[in-house]
């Protein structure tokens, strides 16, 4: 099992992630995929300098075995903080979405905001009468 | 330690925004002048002194070095230039203070952008930026800017993991973050096997963030849906942000001519799209595709003069971009619509200042000689070397000309009064830099930069590529077929990227 590290893991994650982004069609479905691309973005950071029989670089050092690059580990404090927001934030919008059409699918969604966005322009078209002014004005 | 403040200014008087309510407005007057102030003192030639610092007295091995050099100047100077104008646009709006709270946050973000030399430090200004622009994309709460936001929020995010991945490789073989370093171990072993892999998913990341083909297909939707305001300062600067990324990815890691490739991509992507455009901020937000793709060729370019054409031309970017999406904005109150047929028609009713200003705008875009547009492309098209990176340039001026011929009735009769431009003030501040671009382009990069201006023979070519393009659109508009927009919707955009990755390493490991 040598091949079974953090960073084959994170890729496996990112792959499924990155799928489901694509394929699946529930919004709720594509954030938790969000989160799991996010996720194996920290775990890959975290592995890359982290070999079996390390130390956590934690205070006070116990054992007297190597201990792990805290860099990392420090750096996805950041990243953690930031996807957390992103899924936050972005749950709230889909809930917005949700609120109006009803539906979390992504088609439907998708579909409903391009018809809304083509009606909402020919409605200023038809109650407007700008053609009659101009012509006014060219007289 | 006066770079720090910067960034740190906007972050404090966003805070106090928060604190107290009643003088959100005050704080966007207080940030101006310490903007104008702090960057005063940067170009004085007292500034050597403040070149180069370590925040926080940390050691350069783990430290985030800031760095004052003529990329972070240049885009200071645009940062000010447009927070300067869409202040005075937003003046007369009734502005809610958390409105207030995240524009403060974005300019801190920008400015911390360009001056961080550090690649972890990007990753988390970036989303930063994100954040924000994602949540001022969709202000109004209407539903398509709801919608055209989440999607920048989900592609972004998955860029900014690509990127992580990036730095993740990256420090694993360097052990530090900060530019020099990297710099130094990619010299000292030009040949290693990590070196394609982490600059393909470095690359495609911030690709996602910079409006390149075929990464960044939120935009077209994110650019036209926002505020105009907000449409102004992302079109016009924001999206600069991963240019400059770029910049610095381009110093430090051979990328040779995905730049090109990529920058061939997204302007005549751009191009076709803009001159297929009925709407103005669509057509306007295309166009920033297609002028980042000027960009990235004079990156790709890569010799000193196209180095500094590039950074002329964000900076002229920026200004005439910003005047037409402000003027835009300006239009969209007093018609209703954005619709360029439907702006033609009511042309009578739209201010003559609003109409002078897009008027401007669009002389300064196609590239007419004495407008900084020309200017500025004059120093790229002389510095771009080789017939690839000529025929492009030229299909790309021909084809924002061909697209802008579309606007051109808009500018004819009846001149009337009508109504006033609340918004002329900030016209006139970024008019100033369109109009005088010559002694500031001499001002930031020298005499000697400034001589391929006055060479009559790219000035002829500047207006022929004019010329054909009003050809071209008389042709164009005869056909009837138009690329689809289906491919701005989520599902595409988010297979381009992860294929644009895999097409970058290909080309990386291959090349």
């Amino acid at each position: 099992m040598g091949w079974l590290s953090g960073m084959t893991i994170a890729m496996i994650l990112f792959a499924i992630g990155t799928t489901a982004l694509i394929v699946r069609k529930d919004l709720v479905v594509k954030l938790l995929a969000l989160g799991l691309v996010n996720s194996s973005g920290i775990l890959f950071l975290i592995s890359i300098r982290f070999r079996p029989q390390m130390e956590a670089p934690i205070l006070p050092v116990k054992t007297g075995l190597p201990i792990a690059d805290p860099l990392p580990q420090a750096l996805v404090l950041s990243a953690i903080v930031i996807n957390f927001a992103i899924l936050a934030l972005s749950l709230v919008f889909v809930m917005l979405l949700v609120e109006r059409y009803h539906s979390t699918d992504c088609g439907r969604i998708e579909h409903a905001v391009e018809t809304e966005k083509a009606t909402l322009g020919s409605q200023n078209l038809a109650d407007d009468t700008l053609e009659s002014e101009v012509q006014a004005a060219d007289r | 330690m006066i770079l720090p403040l910067l960034p740190l200014s906007h972050v404090f008087l966003g805070l106090m925004a928060i604190a107290w309510k009643a003088s959100a407005r005050a704080t966007l007057i207080a940030a101006l002048f310490v903007d104008i102030g702090l960057v005063t003192v940067a170009f004085s030639p007292a500034a050597h002194w403040l070149s180069s610092a370590v925040a926080g007295g940390w050691t350069d091995a783990i430290g985030i070095r800031l760095a004052l050099d003529s990329l972070a100047l240049d885009l200071l100077l645009l940062t000010v230039l447009l927070e300067l104008a869409v202040v005075i646009y937003l003046w007369r709006q009734r502005l809610r203070p958390t409105f207030v709270i995240l524009l403060q946050f974005l300019v801190g973000g920008v400015m911390a952008l360009v001056l961080t030399q550090d690649l972890f430090n990007i990753y988390v200004i970036l989303e930063l930026l994100t954040l924000v622009s994602f949540l001022l994309v969709a202000y109004d709460r209407r539903t398509f800017q709801i919608w055209a936001s989440l999607k920048y929020l989900i592609l972004a995010s998955v860029g900014m993991s690509v990127f992580l991945l990036g730095v993740a490789i990256v420090y694993a073989n360097v052990g530090r973050l900060g530019f020099a370093a990297i710099e130094r171990t990619v010299v000292g072993d030009p040949q290693a096997g990590w070196i394609p892999l982490a600059a393909a998913l470095l690359v495609a990341g911030v690709s996602v963030k910079a409006g390149i083909l075929t990464f960044s297909l939120w935009l077209p939707d994110a650019h036209s849906a926002a505020p105009a305001a907000i449409s102004a300062f992302l079109s016009g600067l924001v999206i600069k942000m991963g240019v400059v990324v770029l910049i610095r990815l381009a110093g430090v890691f051979p990328l040779g001519s995905v730049l090109q490739i990529l920058g061939a991509i997204t302007g005549i992507g751009g191009a076709i799209y803009a001159m297929s455009s009925k709407d103005l901020k669509r057509m306007l937000a295309f166009h920033t595709l297609s002028q980042i793709g000027y960009l990235l060729i004079g990156m790709g370019a890569a010799n000193e003069a196209a180095a500094k054409g590039v950074l002329a031309y964000a900076l002229a970017h920026g200004s005439f971009k910003a005047l037409l999406f402000l003027a835009a904005g300006v239009a969209y109150d007093v018609v209703g619509s954005t619709e360029i047929t439907e702006l033609i028609r009511a042309r009578h009713r739209i201010p003559l200042r609003t109409r002078a200003a897009l008027l401007l705008g669009t002389l300064a875009i196609i590239g007419l000689p004495p407008f900084d547009g020309y200017i500025a492309k004059a120093p790229l098209l002389a510095a771009a070397h080789g017939w690839g990176n000529q025929i492009i340039l030229l299909l790309l001026g021909i084809g924002t000309a061909a697209s802008f011929a579309k606007l051109l009735p808009l500018f004819k009769g009846p001149y009337r009064r009508v109504g006033n431009d609340p918004a002329w003030k900030s016209y006139v501040v970024l008019a100033l830099p369109i109009a005088l671009f010559l002694p500031i382009e001499r001002a930031l990069f020298g005499a000697a930069f400034i001589l391929p201006v006055m060479d009559w023979i790219i000035a002829v070519e500047s207006v022929a590529v004019v010329t054909t393009g009003l050809l071209v659109h008389r042709i164009y508009r005869r056909f009837t077929v138009r690329p689809s927009e289906r491919l701005f919707r989520l599902e595409p955009g988010m297979f381009a990227i992860l294929l644009g990755f895999v097409a970058i390493y290909l080309l990386l490991k291959l090349g």
